[in-house]
């Protein structure tokens, strides 16, 4: 029962506070939609850099090669290139996947799917995207200052990420920009719980939520626990490098005395391992649903789906660990860690059954987001049975830091959310922008993107089990990796193939967002709340604040009329 | 699209048929270990693989299968079912149960013996071993062993860079610290690795068994050069290890400089 | 706490306003805890990797300035407490006292914070000399910033002693920003005792 009644505003009617100023939460989830895809773009494009360094070494990028690097004919350089994966981790963890999942999935998908008019503070709501900006315009100039933007990975140990190793402003601006979105997520994680806590329709149990909001509640609690903790870490580093202090510095570093370099290993990773659940969960919730809306048949076990999307949640919090085994933590810590780690693999265990058992004796419909619904599956089954190899201390001593690591996070996290991610929005397009996706290029979307992604991310885990270590400007420096040439070559092609795949997707949404034909109220013929409203979802998402009487997956009850396979939420269960 | 698909088919092929004649098999593998050890690793690699290749080859079955089997053209209505039957979950739990207590926990209590049994578990004070002190720095492997005093950052100590020797047969304990940034001392072909911190000695021990010339990677990025931080292992025979300690101490004490602070990066060493 | 209500809305909707802004304001101060448990989890890690503490030979704060900040923070929670009650017994000078007395303990405080910064400097305890000096002044720097921040709160209830306007949204205000205030001070408590009394 919604703890209050929002009432219904007023249509915004100037270009400013329809489009910009917005406090709108459907607005808001198109302007994250936005922003996320364009710095998928920028750093998709670094990533195709990185991949023609590694497979056509000294030649140079073509198209923009002279333009960026007119000192080195069009080639890129050692500490560019550093720069480059640097940029490519934040840009695609913190400015692509978390404004695509979390900033406009969340936004969108909460108020309407729990039947509320608007999130619960809405001011909140447009500051977080206004802070997000200003984040990306700090991070984005970082890129032009004298010294280059940050260029000690995305992890920014130090002391690489101090002074000593990172003499420019570039590195603190990072620092800065990254805390700075850190307020803008907390902000926005705060709205969500609450929304989801207090504005439930009558009716709603927590158990009749759809599991897409299940997964984003739990993504926006672990959002709001953990970002401060790397907040303390940023405001600590950038105390190193702006006044002084000796948290991080050692070695050559300190200046006097002796910090611990190691302890912002910790701090980070406290805060990094729920955010890798962070990125994955709002995916997980989305293909939950989906896999049960295009079987027409109810979601199996969803209640144990959304039991088991809690207490990962829970465990992911005690196995920061094994991303530093390397370091040599004390014996009972590193068993620990494992053996922690080990236990995540019973909740997943649960979802593959469950994902399975949805589809078991369905009705499938092919459409182009049950394809990328199970193009997750089998992704994230690869990704997520890799991490074995990683968690398990011994061969982590081998593999860590090779780009076995960078197979393994990009089938989880790219892979998996990115799939997740274009599932959600050719599902959700009727309803964000009143439009249908083309189902054609929907579907040459999907099969580019598929083969190129396994091409890339099979290719890493295969040559970092070759011994290919990871952020290293030119691997055959090396005699024992020359045999991994045609192998990385392979892997940029493969990279290729899937960056132009992109293109399709493109011009497909915004030939739809301008000029495509209206789709009708419920083209999916699926039950949630926001498909008994038109589409385009009104601005005041429901003229009456629904009655819920079932869950989200109604699918095929014997008893229903002929004709009908599914049932609204409104409904009762005949 | 086709011309593009034809061209991903001809990329994939080439994989198979590169220039330099070698395997495919070959060329995925990881490269020749040559410790005592690290075969443990190889075997629990290859052990959680199998393990993933099974349970992933259920869940294709489940994916291709149960698309093929229950598409809507087949299949007219889907089964109303929440799974939340009594059978269904137990079977569920169990399989899960199954899978939790005889794989993973197997991995772990595999991995944690060889860990604590193994690789932690350092030679004994009065072991004969080869100690090593290794400093890393941007961008090179500095390397120590003690002279004939058999202390370390004396006078006669023997100091290289980017050059380890190591004999094959005997136990060999390195420690590792970092001067600057944090590396990463990696050895592939020992299978393992430790990281470099500055203000933290860290220590790895192994003990190898075939000669030849390997190389050092620096695994953990370093800044601009960490491509290029690449060491060489040259692994001798015990004889010819000796023979090319007696020497290199010898020219040591010619010509190490002791007015030259830098030259004493080493440390005591503590077991 | 008992308002006049200006809009007419029933009263569960004022009820369930109360309560979202409660449920919101808990995650709030969740959210900022834990900013405050990382830095006191380095506090932790550092004062077990050095068993004589200060290390380095250094000099331990003298408690003055110290329990002054903690004396001046708890006097304007406490006057922040009468505000309240200004407040709900409709007592415009007693809101009056309460909120510029909340206001000026506060200033009172950030002044002995920069009195507290330049006695660590006459005593050689400078940014770089260290770990110790350098957790000393990343908590009160920190903690301040967050003063500030209530600082700016305390300003937007300034519109409840002009207007005497009175609605159930200034009502949550209050007390939300109350309990941040109050956390505050929590905070600078916990700082006190662990950094500078044991």
């Amino acid at each position: 029962m919604a703890f209050f009644e929002q009432h219904i505003h007023d249509e915004p009617k100037t270009f400013l506070s329809k489009y910009i100023i917005s406090f709108d939460h459907k607005v808001i989830a198109k302007q994250f939609l936005w922003y996320g895809i364009f710095f998928l773009a920028v750093g998709g494009i670094m990533a195709l850099m990185i991949r023609w360094t590694l497979a056509f070494p000294g030649e140079a990028f073509p198209i923009i090669g002279t333009l960026l690097f007119p000192e080195t004919g069009g080639v890129v350089p050692p500490d560019t290139y550093a720069m480059l994966f640097t940029m490519h981790g934040t840009i695609m963890i913190f400015y692509a996947i978390t404004p695509i999942l979390i900033g406009a999935f969340g936004n969108y998908c909460i108020p309407v799917m729990i039947g509320a008019r608007d999130m619960v503070f809405p001011t909140l709501n447009m500051l977080s995207f206004w802070l997000a900006t200003l984040s990306a315009a700090i991070l984005l100039f970082s890129m032009f200052t004298p010294l280059g933007g940050a260029a000690g990975g995305w992890t920014s140990y130090p002391t690489l990420s101090t002074l000593i190793g990172s003499p420019g402003v570039g590195q603190t601006l990072w620092t800065l920009a990254i805390f700075v979105l850190g307020i803008s997520s907390t902000m926005g994680a705060i709205n969500y719980i609450t929304t989801i806590i207090t504005l439930r329709a009558p009716g709603m149990g927590y158990f009749d939520m759809p599991l897409t909001v299940w997964g984003l509640w739990l993504t926006a609690i672990l959002n709001a626990i953990f970002l401060p903790v790397l907040g303390a870490g940023c405001l600590l580093l950038t105390f190193d490098r702006v006044f002084g202090t000796q948290f991080f510095l050692a070695g050559a570093a300190a200046t006097s005395g002796s910090g611990d370099p190691v302890l912002f290993q910790h701090v980070f990773w406290i805060f990094g391992h729920p955010e890798v659940y962070i990125l994955i969960l709002p995916a997980w919730g989305i293909v939950s649903d989906l896999l049960s809306f295009f079987a027409r048949k109810p979601a199996f076990g969803a209640k144990a789906t959304a039991l088991a999307m809690t207490s990962i949640t829970v465990l992911s919090t005690l196995v920061y660990g094994h991303h530093m085994f390397t370091t040599q933590m004390s014996p009972l810590l590193t068993q620990t860690f494992m053996t922690l780690t080990m236990t995540i693999s019973i909740p997943s265990a649960i979802f593959f059954a469950n994902w399975l058992g949805t589809i078991y004796k369905g009705s499938i419909n092919f459409a182009t987001p049950m394809l990328f619904s199970l193009g997750v599956v089998f992704v994230f089954g690869l990704g997520g049975l890799t991490g074995l190899h990683l968690g398990t201390v011994t061969t982590d001593l081998y593999l860590h830091d090779t780009y076995f690591v960078v197979g393994h996070f990009h089938y989880t996290m790219a892979a998996s959310v990115l799939l997740g991610g274009f599932a959600g929005v050719y599902f959700w397009m009727p309803k964000l922008f009143g439009t249908m996706l083309n189902e054609f290029w929907g579907k040459v979307h999907f099969w580019i993107t598929m083969l190129g992604l396994n091409g890339v991310f099979m290719g890493m885990m295969v040559v970092g089990y070759a011994g290919m270590h990871r952020r290293i400007y030119d691997p055959f420096v090396y005699d024992f990796l020359q045999r991994l040439i045609p192998i990385n070559t392979f892997i940029t092609w493969s990279a290729i193939f899937m960056g132009l795949g992109q293109i399709p997707f493109v011009i497909n949404f915004v030939h739809s967002v301008f000029w495509g034909k209206k789709a009708e109220a419920n083209p999916w013929q699926v039950g949630t709340l926001e498909w008994t409203q038109p589409s385009p979802t009104p601005h005041y998402n429901f003229k009456e604040i629904p009655i819920v009487r079932c869950g989200p997956h109604e699918y095929g009850n014997p008893n229903l009329p002929a004709g009908r396979d599914f049932q609204y939420q409104t409904e009762e269960i005949v | 699209m086709k011309v593009l698909f034809s061209f991903y088919l001809f990329l994939t092929a080439k994989l198979f048929a590169a220039e330099d004649g070698m395997s495919f098999i070959e060329r995925i593998s990881p490269p020749e270990d040559i410790s005592e050890n690290g075969h443990l690793i190889d075997w629990l690699f290859n052990y959680i693989t199998i393990m993933d290749a099974i349970f992933f080859f259920f869940v294709c079955l489940g994916i291709f299968g149960f698309s093929y089997l229950y598409s809507a053209k087949r299949s007219k209505r889907g089964e109303y079912t929440y799974g939340n039957r009594k059978g269904q979950i137990l079977v569920a739990t169990a399989i899960g149960a199954l899978v939790f207590f005889c794989i993973d926990l197997n991995i772990t209590r595999i991995a944690n013996n060889d860990y604590v049994g193994t690789f932690i578990n350092w030679p004994k004070a009065d072991e004969d071993v080869v100690k090593v002190q290794v400093l890393a720095q941007q961008w090179m492997w500095n390397v120590r062993y003690a002279g004939k005093d058999q202390t370390f950052n004396t006078e006669d100590d023997v100091v290289t860079t980017n050059d380890l020797r190591l004999p094959t047969g005997k136990k060999i304990v390195v420690q590792v610290l970092s001067k600057d940034v944090i590396h990463s001392f990696s050895l592939p072909n020992v299978r393992r690795k430790v990281d470099a911190i500055p203000g933290r000695i860290t220590r790895i021990w192994f003990q190898l068994k075939k000669t030849g010339n390997y190389e050092i990677v620096c695994a953990e990025m370093c800044g601009t050069a960490h491509y290029k931080m690449r060491g060489e292992m040259t692994v001798y025979s015990p004889q010819e290890y000796q023979a090319w300690l007696d020497e290199s101490q010898s020219i040591a004490v010619a010509e190490n400089d002791p007015e030259n602070a830098d030259q004493f990066w080493g440390w005591k060493w503590e077991n | 706490m008992t308002s006049l209500v200006k809009e007419s809305f029933s009263s569960r909707q004022v009820e369930g306003h109360k309560l979202v802004s409660s449920i919101a304001m808990a995650l709030v101060l969740i959210s900022f805890s834990m900013l405050f448990a990382a830095l006191f989890l380095g506090y932790a890690v550092y004062r077990m990797q050095n068993p004589v503490w200060p290390p380095m030979g250094m000099q331990r704060v003298p408690l003055t300035l110290p329990s002054i900040s903690t004396l001046m923070i708890g006097i304007s929670s406490l006057f922040y407490v009468y505000f309240q009650k200004g407040y709900e017994s409709f007592s415009k000078k007693q809101m009056k006292i309460g909120l510029f007395s909340t206001f000026l303990f506060a200033l009172l405080f950030v002044g002995s914070q920069f009195l507290l910064w330049s006695e660590m400097h006459s005593i050689g305890l400078f940014v770089e000399a260290g770990v110790f000096p350098s957790l000393l002044y990343a908590f009160t720097w920190i903690h301040a910033a967050h003063i500030g921040l209530g600082l700016i709160c305390l300003l937007f209830l300034l519109p409840v002693l002009s207007s005497g306007e009175l609605s159930f949204k200034m009502d949550n205000r209050i007390i939300n920003i109350g309990k941040f205030w109050h956390f505050l001070g929590l905070i600078w408590l916990i700082i006190y005792l662990v950094l500078f009394v044991f």
